[in-house]
């Protein structure tokens, strides 16, 4: 039974190197309740190469997936989430598909 | 204690499609709209626009009855609402809120329509376990000063996740001013919230409905 989350969280991340989807995960402090998450993703999906946002309050992790070929400059990113009252303590930029933080986060795995 | 079962069987019923609330200022760019019936001595009704997420700018309604006289105010009221500082931790929050305002005032001890002068605070402090927070509103004019202080202390049976529903316990203890009510208000609450949808209910020490709604969008 624990092989099926492993292969499924293979096939997602093969689909999401196939599909070169970009996301940007931001390490967030101050995020305790949904009401702080809602303004946030509320903040990120004005982006025009906002594709898609997760919000995690277990890991205080904000991601969002860009469009195909489009980027968020780190400076914009910090100041949307400041003028929705949060501090970013961290910006990284990975390969890793939304869909498959997802599965990650589901699975408790930071 | 029957009566007690009663009342909060209602506030319960009462969580349904209502809300309520926590902070003044929700999010930047959102709406609050509240609504808060408090144990029979006050009715208060609200909505909050915030452009950034420190300010929040709005109107409200506010009925006092006292239980110790005849005595009925009628507030209507426009108020901005400050977020004097926020402090974002790794685990927690914390929030010191200031707000003010002025509005119109009929009652039953006085005639005509009085001006009404509204100034009040809170401070607050949440993880996704325990929430506390103090609140104080003070609503005077010629006619009239009262002053209802509000403590909460609450703690979450497990911490929920975005998506999920938020459950809370918590105990409010509440004080009047101005001849509403004499003593502490104790009550029992019960606070769910999922999205922009909060709900608080529960009983008093009196046997009376306590309930509180919000939602924010």
């Amino acid at each position: 039974m624990r092989v099926l989350p492993r292969v499924l969280i293979s096939l997602l991340s093969l689909a999401s190197a196939w599909a070169h989807a970009a996301t940007i995960e931001m390490n967030v402090n101050g995020l305790v309740c949904a009401f702080c998450a809602q303004g946030i993703e509320k903040q990120l999906r004005k982006f025009p190469a906002t594709a898609d946002v997760v919000v995690s309050l277990e890991q205080k992790l904000v991601a969002v997936a860009l469009k195909d070929g489009q980027d968020i400059p780190d400076s914009e990113l910090r100041r949307a989430l400041t003028n929705a009252g949060y501090t970013v303590k961290g910006i990284q930029r990975t390969e890793t598909s939304l869909a498959v933080l997802r599965e990650r986060l589901k699975q408790g795995k930071p | 204690m029957f009566r007690s079962s009663i009342n909060l069987a209602g506030a319960l019923a009462l969580a349904g499609p209502l809300s309520a609330i926590g902070k003044p200022i929700a999010f930047a760019g959102g709406t609050t709209v509240m609504a808060e019936y408090g144990a029979g001595t006050m009715i208060e009704a609200q909505i909050f626009y915030a452009p950034r997420y420190d300010l929040s700018v709005g109107g409200g309604h506010l009925e006092l009855n006292s239980d110790e006289t005849t005595k009925i105010t009628n507030i209507n009221y426009a108020r901005l609402n400050y977020l004097v500082h926020r402090w974002n931790l790794d685990n927690a929050q914390a929030n010191l809120f200031i707000w003010g305002g002025l509005g119109s005032a009929t009652g039953n001890t006085f005639s005509g329509t009085v001006l009404a002068e509204n100034a009040g605070g809170q401070a607050d402090y949440e993880t996704r376990r325990i929430y506390a927070s103090l609140k104080t509103d003070l609503q005077r004019s010629s006619e009239f000063s009262y002053r209802i202080d509000t403590l909460q202390l609450g703690v979450a049976p497990y911490r929920h996740e975005y998506g999920g529903i938020a459950t809370w316990f918590l105990v409010q203890a509440r004080q009047y001013t101005g001849g509403i009510h004499s003593g502490t208000e104790l009550a029992l609450l019960l606070r769910l919230f999922k999205g922009g949808i909060w709900v608080e209910a529960g009983v008093t020490n009196g046997g009376k409905l306590q309930a509180m709604a919000m939602v924010n969008f």
